[in-house]
This record gives C-alpha cells, structure tokens and sequence, in this order.
C-alpha cells in the first residue's frame, strides 16, 4: 500500500521544477534534492530521511523527477538493504539518467524546437512560435508528472529499465528528428540567401567555412561574430 | 527609456527560468526577443535581432555545464535595444539599429557570462557552507531559504546587469544611427547577412560525425533547399 499519494508526488514534483535553483560545484544539486524530499519526508514517517540524502546529487533535471520517484519508493519500503545501498542507487540511477536526458534534451528536443522556433520567425508564423513552445512545455511538464510516478512504482527496479537497446532506440528516434530538424534549418538558410543572389550564398558558405576552421581552433562563436562586424565595415567601405 | 524597467523585470523572470526553473525556452533569445518585441510594440525588427542572435547561439548536444555566453541578458540587451530606440527615434534604417542590436546582445552576452561566474562562485560559497539542521521544522525552513535565496539572487543580478547596460546600448546605438554613412549601413547589413552561417556550422558539427542523425539531416538539409 502507498503511503503518498498523487498529491503529494505533484508537490515533490512542483519543488523539483527549481532543482537548479541552488546547484553548487560541491554538491550539485543535493540542496534542491533536499528542498523536493522535505516535502514528502513527514508523510513517509522516516527518521532522519533527508540525512541520508545530502551527498552530491546530478542528474538531467527534466529527468530528475524519475529518480526521485525511485528514491521515494525505496525509503517507503524502509530501505531494507541499508542507507549505503540506496546512495548507490541514487547515483546510478542518476547518472544513468544524466547520459540519456542530456542526449534527449540537449541533444534532440531543446534543438528540435528552437530549429523550429526559427522556422517560424523566419517564415513571420507567429502561432507556429507559440505552438512550439506550448507544445515543448506540455512535453516536459508531462514527462515530469509522468516521470515521478514511473520512478515510484519502479524502485529498485528503476535503473534496469534505462539500460535496454529500447531506450537507445527511443533515444537514436529523438535524435534523427532533431537532425532532420536542423536540416531543414540550414537547407531554408542557403535557399533564402539564394534568393539575394549567387554571391551572397558564395559568402555564406565561405564565412561557414571560416567560423568552422576558427571554432576548431578554440575561438567561440560569439567572440567571433563581434570580429566579423568591423570586417564587414571595412569590406563595405572598400566596395563600389 | 519607460519601458527599461519592465524589460530589466522580464530578464529578471527570464534568468529565473533558465538557471533555476525548469528551463521552458522562453531565454532563448528567439523567444525573449518576441517578449520584449510584444511588449514595447516593435515585435518584427525585435524579432529580426532575436533571430540572428540564436543562429550565432545556437548549440546543439552541449554537455551541461559548457560555459555559454548569458542569453538572458544578451538576448533582453539586444532586442531591447531595438525597441527602445525604435520607440524613441523611429529610425528609418531598422536594419542598422538590427545590426547594432546584434552587437550589443552579442557583448552584453559575453559581458554577462562573466559577471554570472563571479556572482555565481558567491552564491555557490553560501550553498556549500549549508549545513542540515537536525530539528526537521528547522531543516525545512532553512532549505526553503536556500532554494528561494539562491533563486532570488540570480533574478537581481540579472536585473542589474541589464539595467546597467541597457541605457548604454540604447543610447549608443542611437548617436550612431544619427551619424551612420551609407556605406557604413552597407556594412552593418553585410554582417547580419553573413551571421547565419554559425546556424549552418552549429548543425555540421553536431550531426557530421554520426551516420544515422547525418543522414537525416542532409534529407531536411536537401528538403529546405528544395521545396521551402
């Protein structure tokens, strides 16, 4: 029998929403891992519950509330194994879910949607910019809720269900999406300076070249395009 | 210079989001640029530098914690520079005053980037010396103090930072505009033209090296050549 119920799994999980809040270099994000379990610890009837969590913590924020939800359920069962065995499987669970959500986050989805963003302004689709970050919040806010109550009905089990070839799949789909995103980005940039004429699209793809030589070689890019901006000036003045 | 403060407020909202929340979008400059453009009434050339500043941002599969420019405050300081001096002047050559949005966003991005790692080691050194307190009402107020604390520092530091360099942009932008010769227009708009080739080198390296996303994207890549 459950001793939290949905509401209380949404609180933790609203208080998961500032994970990052209070990441510091020493302990990640433990003081925000604290701050969600704090509040659930009186219902699970636990002594001295977030003692035991005040080691480092890091993880993929979005997929944070997955870990959380096993950490719930393995304290509720009284953590018959020990307080040793559940960091452990804070950790690996943790990382295991750090590598997948940075992949899927940073990797896919986050891309995907500013690619598409970009699509929209340059098309002047002000819905479609809407849409996209509508529909990217739904997605995160969903997976959240979802996640949390994933992870308590997992528990210990939690760690082997990212570790299967489907995951990998799940995760390679995102990934090719998001590609075929970015694609479509830089095929409509080369065709719209085409429009401008051929020796815009000249330029573009030797100043591409150019940054692409010059970022290798440790420059950043925005450091760069600052540089750019008085050699645009001069090229200006120098042409008829 | 009225609407300052309510755009250094949606820096402060939008720092909120992107160092303490859940990350939503809204700091990446494409979006914070049609905030700022929504809410001044300057939605299109806002949004024309927003653009322009994400292709030179634009990052794809960086691990966390890469040290990026702050495009909180580049984003806010570019666009808003814009909509100020659009508001203010009604300057015809919106292409400039785009262009010199794009530098100011691109320098206060920089700027900001290193005023966030010394404000931020000051915020992480209270963090690390927090200590559980073993009475639990305790334990849950001081976290709470932590939590909201931290996120609240972020939120004013942020609004300083455009505070202070949003006037400066505004009114630079705007003496130069007054004095900008044609060739030198020619110039700024050359550069804007050029910029998206960081979008295009921003998708070569993420995807170049791995066969199956590649694949994808030279499909997208020959679609949006093709039929967009």
């Amino acid at each position: 029998m459950s001793r939290l119920s949905p509401g209380d799994l949404a609180r933790v999980n609203a208080r998961l929403l500032f994970l990052q809040a209070s990441l510091h270099r020493r302990g990640m994000q433990n003081i925000g891992l604290l701050f969600a379990l704090d509040a659930a610890a009186d219902k699970l009837g636990r002594d001295r519950l977030l003692e035991r969590h005040t080691d480092y913590f890091n993880t993929n924020p979005n997929l944070a509330p997955i870990v959380v939800g096993g950490i719930l359920r393995i304290e509720e069962e009284g953590d018959s194994a020990g307080p040793a065995s559940v960091s452990r499987f804070k950790q690996a669970a943790a990382s295991a879910l750090a590598a997948a959500g940075d992949v899927l986050f940073s990797g896919a989805l986050r891309p995907l949607a500013l690619t598409l963003a970009c699509l929209s302004v340059i098309y002047s689709f002000f819905a479609g910019l809407l849409a996209v970050w509508v529909l990217y919040n739904t997605a995160l806010l969903v997976g959240r809720r979802r996640g949390i109550a994933f992870g308590y009905a997992r528990g210990w089990g939690l760690v082997e269900s990212f570790s299967g070839p489907r995951v990998q799949r799940w995760l390679a789909g995102a990934r090719g999406l998001a590609a075929l995103g970015a694609g479509l980005l830089a095929g409509l940039l080369v065709n719209k300076s085409s429009a401008a004429g051929t020796y815009t699209v000249i330029t573009l793809v030797g100043v591409a070249a150019l940054i692409w030589l010059l970022t290798r070689r440790g420059m950043t890019a925005p450091r760069l395009a600052l540089a750019l901006f008085p050699l645009a000036w001069v090229i200006a003045l120098l042409l008829p | 210079m009225t609407d300052l403060l309510p755009i250094a407020l949606i820096a402060g909202l939008l720092a909120l989001d992107e160092r303490a929340g859940w990350q939503s979008l809204l700091s990446e400059p494409v979006f914070s640029a049609a905030i700022i453009g929504a809410l001044t009434g300057v939605l299109e050339p806002a949004l024309q530098c927003g653009l322009v500043l994400q292709f030179v941002w634009l990052t794809i599969g960086q691990p966390r914690g890469t040290r990026r420019a702050n495009v909180v405050v580049g984003g806010v300081v570019g666009a808003g520079t814009v909509c100020l001096v659009q508001n203010h002047t009604g300057e015809p050559n919106v292409a400039f005053v785009v262009a010199m949005g794009v530098v100011w966003g691109l320098v206060a991005g920089e700027f900001g980037a290193r005023i966030t790692e010394m404000t931020g080691s000051l915020r992480e050194r209270r963090l690390e010396a927090f200590k559980l307190p073993a009475d639990r009402a305790v334990a849950s107020r001081n976290l709470t103090v932590a939590v909201v604390g931290s996120a609240l520092f972020v939120v004013v530091a942020e609004i300083l930072q455009v505070l202070f360099l949003l006037p400066t942009a505004a009114a630079t932008t705007e003496a130069l505009a007054a004095r900008v010769t044609p060739s030198l227009a020619a110039g700024a708009k050359l550069w804007i033209t050029v910029l998206p080739a960081f979008a295009l080198v921003a998708v070569g390296r993420a995807f170049y090296q791995s066969r199956n996303p590649a694949r994808f994207a030279i499909i997208g890549f020959a679609i949006g050549v093709l039929l967009l």
